[in-house]
């Protein structure tokens, strides 16, 4: 089994992954859902470096998850930021920005 | 609320549950994701495919969130266990700062146990179990002479033995010789005496000792015509030389004998068994193996030998004996019944001290145990009033495994504060305990607080934390389900603690009865000693050693003319009432000779052997050794006089039952050349040693053998120690270059000798007087404790007409009853380990009937004080009150 090329993405998935729990907590396939419609598909993400992404900032104790009762009334493990984790969102996102506007000036004509 | 995180936390999650909760949690996304694309039209099972597709790799990410699952399970219970850690320690903190009077008993308590343990210990350590400074030492031998009727196994070794049994064996590299040979160290200032050894070049080989400065002995070096040569110990280097690092190569004066220094040897070094030598200078046995007499029955040489990698201490053992059976048959004459003993040299340094000290360390740990009975005790009573604590702690989710780890971690915190203290006590301890000793304890320079024995205390205090910790720990968790329904008093938990504590108060009680006892018995062994009559007075009496040395005194006459000029001005000071001189003080022991009676037939197998000492004129009377019958020697038993000899009672009695043995001839010592020696006079006995044992002794004339030094003794007027400058101004008149070594008054030297006996009294006396009084907090508390807790039965007791002498003799008896379950038990268990005693004990027997009943009342006596505080309180008790308090 080959690994997916998801390894330059792997901070980008994270800091969307924060990014839709600021709004409030959500299982799993509510992450998903959330990310494609807002990316409107353009960035395809899969699945599975979701999931993997949302296990691994458990464990980076970013977010932390619990189960509970999703909307159809069935047993689902639900994630929610941490303190450390919004600090962590704060971070990421001034990056991002400063990144993206760096990005920007080369590329927009003067 | 951060305090509260960890009980909130789910339960540890095993490997196979984390498995389930994430293929549900999969399970959960991918009907999800199958209802919305059917929703957007597609059927059932398309619907369920894509959903699989487009997920990616489904195998690859359950693998890698178990891997990260699995992680972060570990790292949380290691942060949790740390957190938990850190709140217990904070809380035991809180505890103690709230109740400090407890936690100040209780430091104490185990600061004294294990303080007591840590210095003995460390003198175990030092002694017992840390490595002899001697290279690869565990193949370091000593090899005594042995006689195989009589038992005697510490004996020496004749140079013709010595000789053949280095020739013939092969169980060591080397094996070499030594006899004792101090000498005085002539310099510019006062003579000094320094003890030593004459040593051939085997013995340091076999010591594998590395010099400090220069080199030891070589082959060859040790015969005469050499240039004679000296081999400092590092002491005697520093103190008489200055530490001179030059001094290898410089001549030295040594007894008049001008030597050539040739090495120092390093600060760690001690000659084994003979640990007081600081300087050694070559044996030379020539002339010795020349002389037909002395060849085999001249027994001076102490042996020391290395074994050959791979042999033991008993294959080396069995070959020197039966090369020493080969020799019996070779020279039945004079090796009829002589053998060796081989014995590891550890065993041999340590030998004597070794049951004292395992016995003291046995007694060390039973006060241990007490106090550590006692603050588990303390703790249970605690436990009591901590229980709403307890339970609300319970309610909040805390496990019973997690209420008893934060009872232990309180009890482990204790234990290791005491231990801290504990090893301050330690430190002081184990250097007042070397110093009381001196220079008894052979290599005492060994005895440190070093990391083995701070390991050791670790390893104790945290043990001793656990032993006292767990019991109450384990019994209040137990009753915390009840706690919270019950107000606490007379439930089925609290009679149960409290007959664990009666059992607790039981077992100290029983444990110091056992030091009592053994206190006691050392005791009584040791008054015995002091009070033993040893046959002369010591009162009023100095007592010093000269040594003759150099070429003038070679002839008799010169040394009979030194002691006669000594004799007569010391006998002129005033204040001096008479003053003699003998081979040795009793105290010291003595030389032994075999003894033969004219006329009669030599017994089958060696002759007897008696004890032996050279005497001047007038030694019984500076002794005050009442002569019993004929004379005492005169100036006319001079060298060439006929040889005579005085004899001690009990010698006169054993050998002549019914005559008179005066005018008898006798023989002593091998050489059936030497002429007969005619019986003049009779003397009262002298005890011989610092355990005053009998023996049968004859003595000589000074005039007829000469030693070369003479132990002095004067008995005076007035305080013996004042005599002395003017005794060392006499010694000066007659010869500035001969020192007066070792002086001190006779009472002085008993009392040292009998150091080795009360060190050991004294400190198991301190061990039992502790157990006694952790024993009696002991019972105080569990009395105190019982007769609160029993208030309202004895609120209504009195009610219903109970008289104060009823209230007060209920308690009594149940503290009696404990004393006397505890006396039981206590004076079984002496009886049973007293035989361990044995070695330790004179003229006592292990089971001691005073000793015994002597501790009862002791014990009895206190227990009743420990009572009469809380049986006064339970008279005092209130009916009305004690029955509205519930």
């Amino acid at each position: 089994m080959t690994k997916p090329p998801i390894d330059l993405l792997q901070g980008t998935v994270d800091v969307l992954i924060l990014r839709t729990l600021a709004w409030e907590p959500m299982h799993g396939y509510g992450v998903s859902r959330f990310i494609r419609q807002r990316t409107e598909g353009v960035l395809a993400i899969e699945s599975a470096a979701l999931y993997q992404a949302m296990h691994r900032l458990e464990r980076k104790k970013w977010i932390r998850a619990e189960w509970g009762l999703s909307e159809n009334n069935r047993r689902a493990k639900y994630y929610s930021l941490t303190a450390e984790g919004r600090k962590q969102l704060r971070q990421e996102a001034a990056t991002w920005r400063t990144y993206a506007e760096a990005v920007f000036k080369v590329l927009e004509p003067v | 609320m951060a305090g509260l995180r960890p009980y909130l936390r789910l339960p540890w999650r095993s490997a196979s549950r984390l498995r389930a909760d994430l293929d549900e949690e999969l399970r959960f996304y991918f009907d999800m994701r199958t209802r919305e694309l059917v929703e957007q039209g597609m059927t059932d099972a398309d619907a369920r495919r894509e959903a699989v597709r487009e997920f990616g790799d489904v195998e690859y990410t359950k693998r890698y969130c178990l891997a990260e699952d699995a992680m972060s399970r570990r790292e949380d219970r290691r942060t949790d266990l740390v957190a938990e850690l850190r709140q217990d320690l904070m809380h035991s903190w809180r505890t103690f700062r709230r109740s400090p009077g407890f936690a100040v008993i209780a430091l104490l308590t185990l600061a004294l146990g294990i303080g007591a343990n840590t210095a003995i210990f460390s003198v175990v350590n030092g002694l017992l179990l840390r490595d002899l400074p001697f290279g690869d030492p565990d193949r370091v031998v000593r090899v005594w002479g042995a006689h195989k009727d009589s038992g005697v196994d510490r004996s020496q070794i004749s140079a013709g033995d010595f000789v053949d049994l280095r020739t013939r064996q092969r169980s060591f590299i080397t094996l070499g010789a030594f006899s004792w040979g101090g000498g005085t160290y002539i310099g510019t200032g006062d003579p000094v005496p320094l003890a030593g050894a004459r040593v051939d070049a085997g013995v340091f080989a076999a010591l594998g000792v590395r010099p400090y400065l220069g080199r030891t002995f070589v082959v060859g070096e040790d015969s005469s015509g050499v240039n004679p040569t000296i081999v400092l110990g590092f002491n005697a280097w520093r103190r008489v030389f200055g530490g001179d690092s030059t001094i290898v190569g410089k001549a030295v004066n040594i007894s008049g004998r001008s030597r050539t220094v040739i090495g120092v040897l390093p600060p760690t070094f001690f000659f084994p068994t003979m640990a007081e030598a600081e300087i050694f200078t070559p044996l030379d046995l020539t002339p010795v193996l020349r002389d037909v007499n002395r060849i085999r029955k001249f027994h001076n040489l102490g042996v020391i030998g290395r074994l050959r990698p791979g042999t033991t201490v008993a294959q080396a053992g069995a070959e020197l004996k039966s090369i020493m059976a080969e020799l019996e048959r070779d020279f039945p004459e004079s090796n009829s019944n002589m053998s060796v003993a081989t014995v590891g040299m550890r065993d041999a340094v340590v030998g004597d001290t070794r049951p004292a000290l395992l016995v003291l360390l046995g007694a060390s740990l039973l006060v241990l145990l007490i106090a550590c009975a006692n603050v588990a005790g303390m703790l249970l009573s605690r436990a009591v009033s901590r229980r709403q604590e307890l339970a609300v702690r319970a309610a909040l989710g805390a496990g019973r495994a997690r209420l008893v780890r934060q009872m232990m971690t309180e009890s482990v915190v204790l234990a290791l504060g005491g231990g801290a203290i504990g090893l301050a006590v330690a430190v002081w301890g184990t250097r007042a305990l070397v110093a009381s000793a001196g220079d008894r304890l052979p290599a005492a320079s060994q005895v440190t607080v070093d990391a083995t024995v701070l390991l050791t205390a670790l390893a104790v205090s945290i043990a001793s934390g656990v032993v006292f910790g767990l019991v109450p720990a384990l019994a209040a968790s137990r009753g915390i389900q009840l706690a919270l329904k019950e107000s606490g008093r007379g439930t089925s938990s609290g009679v149960s603690r409290h007959r664990m504590r009666t059992v607790l108060v039981t077992g100290q009680l029983a444990l110091a009865v056992m030091l009592l006892v053994g206190a006691g018995l050392l005791v009584r062994s040791l008054v015995g000693l002091q009070k033993r009559d040893l046959g002369y007075s010591i009162e009023s009496t100095l007592t010093f050693e000269l040594m003759l040395a150099g070429d003038r005194y070679d002839s008799a006459a010169a040394q009979d003319q030194f002691f006669d000029a000594l004799y007569t001005r010391l006998g002129a000071l005033p204040g001096v009432v008479a003053v003699g001189g003998s081979g040795n003080i009793p105290m010291r022991g003595g030389a032994m000779a075999s003894l033969a009676i004219d006329g009669r037939p030599q017994p089958e197998g060696r002759l007897p052997e008696v004890g032996y000492q050279p005497v001047s004129d007038n030694l019984f009377k500076a002794m005050g050794v009442p002569l019993k019958r004929g004379r005492t020697f005169g100036p006319q038993d001079h060298e060439k006089a006929p040889p005579v000899v005085i004899l001690s009672e009990s010698l006169a009695r054993a050998f002549w039952p019914n005559g008179d043995p005066i005018g008898s001839r006798v023989r002593l010592g091998p050489n059936p050349n030497d002429p007969w020696m005619t019986v003049v006079g009779i003397v009262s006995d002298v005890r011989m040693g610092v355990d005053g044992e009998s023996r049968p002794t004859a003595y000589v004339s000074a005039r007829q053998d000469h030693w070369g030094g003479m132990a002095i003794v004067m008995r005076t007027t007035t305080d013996p120690m004042s005599m002395l400058p003017a005794v060392r101004r006499e010694v000066r008149a007659i010869d500035a270059t001969i020192p007066v070594a070792d002086a001190n008054s006779m009472k002085a030297v008993r009392t040292q000798g009998l150091t080795d006996r009360r060190l050991p009294m004294q400190l198991m006396a301190a061990f039992a007087v502790l157990a006694l009084v952790l024993a009696a907090v002991g019972v105080y508390g569990v009395m105190a404790y019982s007769v609160a807790a029993r208030t309202r039965e004895i609120g209504v007791r009195v009610a219903l007409g109970a008289q104060p002498r009823n209230v007060f003799g209920m308690v009594l008896r149940q503290g009696m009853g404990a004393a006397a379950a505890g006396l039981t038990l206590g004076l079984l268990g002496a009886a049973a380990l007293g035989r361990v005693l044995t070695s330790l004990l004179y003229g006592v027997k292990p089971t001691d009937v005073l000793t015994f009943v002597g501790v009862a009342g002791v014990l009895l006596t206190v227990v009743l004080a420990a009572c009469l505080v809380p049986a006064r309180r339970a008279v005092r008790v209130d009916p009305l009150e004690a029955l509205r308090s519930e």
